[in-house]
């Protein structure tokens, strides 16, 4: 029998299966390609996240520790598992760092990579220093100081662009990323916050705040940090006349004209594309991927967490957009059907 | 005439010039139309807070544009150019002339209260429509309603002397509303109160007619509660605008 479940990602995800594999007095070894554990949240700096409101190192910074403190994890950094053998109860995979591991099931929480917004090169990304994206506005926000990159001054009017790598035929992204609405209502409050003086308007096609969000995130925002909405898609951003703002073109779709308006900040609320580095995973693991990209998942209702080969569970943004609460919830459904798992080969001999 | 079909371009954008020189060269005569863009060039950010500082308008940015209070409109089953979702829209945005193309049938709001009834984020479209009513009229864009002018008749009588004459407040109110006096239900009213009142009190009313007598002692009163009532509305308004603010 296998003792062992083996986890490929640090993520959020990726540290609940650990933490969920540990509490069941199991052994798991988590494997991270980058050099620290953490996930998105970490590797891309965000601020606080949605919606505990605490900050992203602090949170994940406990998930962290409740790994690394146990006698029973074994965390591999900077390493990639290169190939896998086996079949469920009985799988080896070979890591970049030349060990191999034995392990009784496997899982997924290899996420998800950020849409890069040089894609849409109309709404100026790469062009203009003062358009950003939401992941570089929560870096923006963490650093408490809220101010246009170019030239420091401090912004009389912020945007943000809703769907920037979502919903989108042109660049065969049809899925809506679901957190970005949420993000964006948060991230206007933060900007409020820091800088009063500050009004940031959001540009939608529709508002997803689903679930508790609505009036946690949108109302609020709305109602008592007077975040304003305007109904429109960008058309394009490009360089005022003053050779500093930027003009956001588009069409208020409720007045129906044309707009032409200025702006100090550009946001793009970026969506969540598959990890660029699925199809390698794929082929690694032997599993399958569903037509946009993200890993696929197993039928959902009796094969919970189940990709398309039998002992192989994926949990998080890896099956597609997700929150980091549903990710990490995932993370411990993932680790009961991986430590489930652990007897299959006692139970076939029985 | 170098347009066509100028039934589709808004009035307001259409300019005409008795003389007319583009880059030096002279388009005078048949060239002398030009058509300024459609295209909306800026917020006014602050618009919300001044319709804000209105009572009734202290709710509009909580707006998200669900269209219950248009759908429910009783003034919208008659004209469907009366859409109160669009006016809290561009008042949020500080559209202002937007808004102002349609200052002449604001005002129209009857007050039903079904918008306010409707509405699922409390935003009381029908004090919106009352706040933007009373910014327009504030402004001068659009005539004081004849309910402001009546109010104003009303109260200045009081202020002056302490009552008021219903013949005073009547006949100048049809004057100021630049109305006949001779109306069937004022004839028919005044023919009623001749057959059926005391002699008595017809004498003191043909009197007070004459003379508009003040109420005993009235003195300076008028005059004070003139300024308490000017101070008080201007302490409201400021309190408010501060409340917008936050």
């Amino acid at each position: 029998m296998q003792n062992t479940v083996l986890v490929v990602g640090g993520g959020p995800a990726g540290l609940s299966a650990c933490a969920g594999v540990i509490g069941a007095g199991k052994n798991v070894v988590l494997v991270e390609k980058e050099d620290r554990l953490g996930g998105a949240p970490i590797l891309s700096g965000y601020a606080k996240l949605v919606p505990s409101g605490e900050w992203a190192k602090d949170a994940m910074g406990r998930m962290i520790k409740r790994v690394e403190d146990s006698a029973l994890a074994k965390i591999h950094t900077g390493t990639r598992v290169v190939s896998l053998d086996g079949s469920v109860g009985d799988f080896t995979a070979t890591l970049s760092n030349g060990e191999r591991v034995s392990a009784g099931s496997i899982v997924l929480t290899t996420g998800f990579t950020h849409f890069d917004s040089i894609n849409k090169p109309e709404w100026g990304f790469g062009t203009f220093e003062d358009v950003l994206t939401t992941t570089q506005m929560e870096q923006m926000v963490a650093g408490g100081k809220i101010a246009c990159p170019s030239d420091g001054r401090v912004p009389e009017r912020v945007c943000i662009l809703l769907c920037v790598g979502s919903r989108d035929r042109q660049i065969g992204r049809e899925w809506c990323s679901k957190i970005c609405c949420t993000v964006s209502t948060n991230l206007a409050m933060e900007i409020k916050e820091i800088s009063p003086q500050t009004d940031v308007f959001i540009y939608y096609m529709d508002i997803r705040t689903f679930g508790l969000y609505e009036d946690k995130f949108y109302w609020k925002s709305q109602e008592e940090f007077k975040t304003k909405f305007v109904k429109a898609r960008i058309a394009e951003v490009t360089r005022a006349p003053d050779g500093k703002r930027l003009l956001v073109k588009g069409e208020d779709t409720l007045v129906k004209r044309p707009i032409v308006i200025p702006f100090d900040i550009v946001v793009h609320a970026i969506g969540m594309d598959p990890n660029v580095e699925n199809t390698e995973i794929a082929r690694v693991f032997g599993i399958g991927l569903e037509k946009h990209g993200f890993i696929d998942r197993a039928e959902h209702y009796t094969n919970t967490c189940g990709s398309t080969r039998r002992g192989i569970y994926v949990a998080g943004a890896a099956l597609g957009p997700e929150t980091i609460d549903d990710s990490i919830s995932q993370g411990q459904a993932a680790a009961s059907r991986a430590l489930a798992d652990l007897y299959a080969l006692v139970q076939k001999t029985a | 005439m170098a347009i066509h079909e100028k039934s589709l371009i808004d009035p307001d954008r259409i300019m005409t010039h008795e003389s007319l020189v583009v880059d030096g060269v002279d388009v005078s005569g048949h060239w002398n139309t030009m058509v300024a863009p459609r295209f909306l060039s800026d917020y006014d950010d602050d618009f919300v807070n001044v319709i804000r500082a209105y009572p009734g308008g202290e709710n509009v940015h909580r707006c998200w544009q669900c269209g219950s209070c248009t759908n429910s409109c009783t003034m919208y089953a008659q004209n469907t150019d009366f859409n109160p979702r669009y006016w809290i829209y561009l008042t949020n945005l500080g559209l202002k002339s937007e808004i102002l193309k349609d200052k002449d049938i604001i005002w129209t709001c009857v007050s039903c209260n079904k918008c306010t009834n409707i509405c699922p984020k409390d935003v009381r479209p029908e004090g919106v429509m009352k706040a933007l009513a009373h910014w327009l009229e504030d402004e001068g864009h659009t005539d004081k309603t004849r309910s402001s002018i009546f109010d104003e008749e009303f109260t200045g009588q009081v202020l002056d002397h302490g009552r008021i004459e219903d013949a005073h407040v009547v006949i100048n109110f049809l004057r100021k509303t630049k109305q006949p006096y001779f109306q069937d239900w004022l004839i028919e009213a005044v023919k009623r109160l001749m057959r059926h009142m005391p002699v008595g009190m017809l004498t003191m009313l043909g009197w007070n007619f004459l003379f508009t007598p003040k109420t005993r002692s009235w003195g300076r009163t008028g005059e004070v509660l003139r300024e308490y009532v000017r101070e008080q509305k201007a302490a409201a308004h400021a309190r408010m605008k501060e409340a917008a603010h936050v």
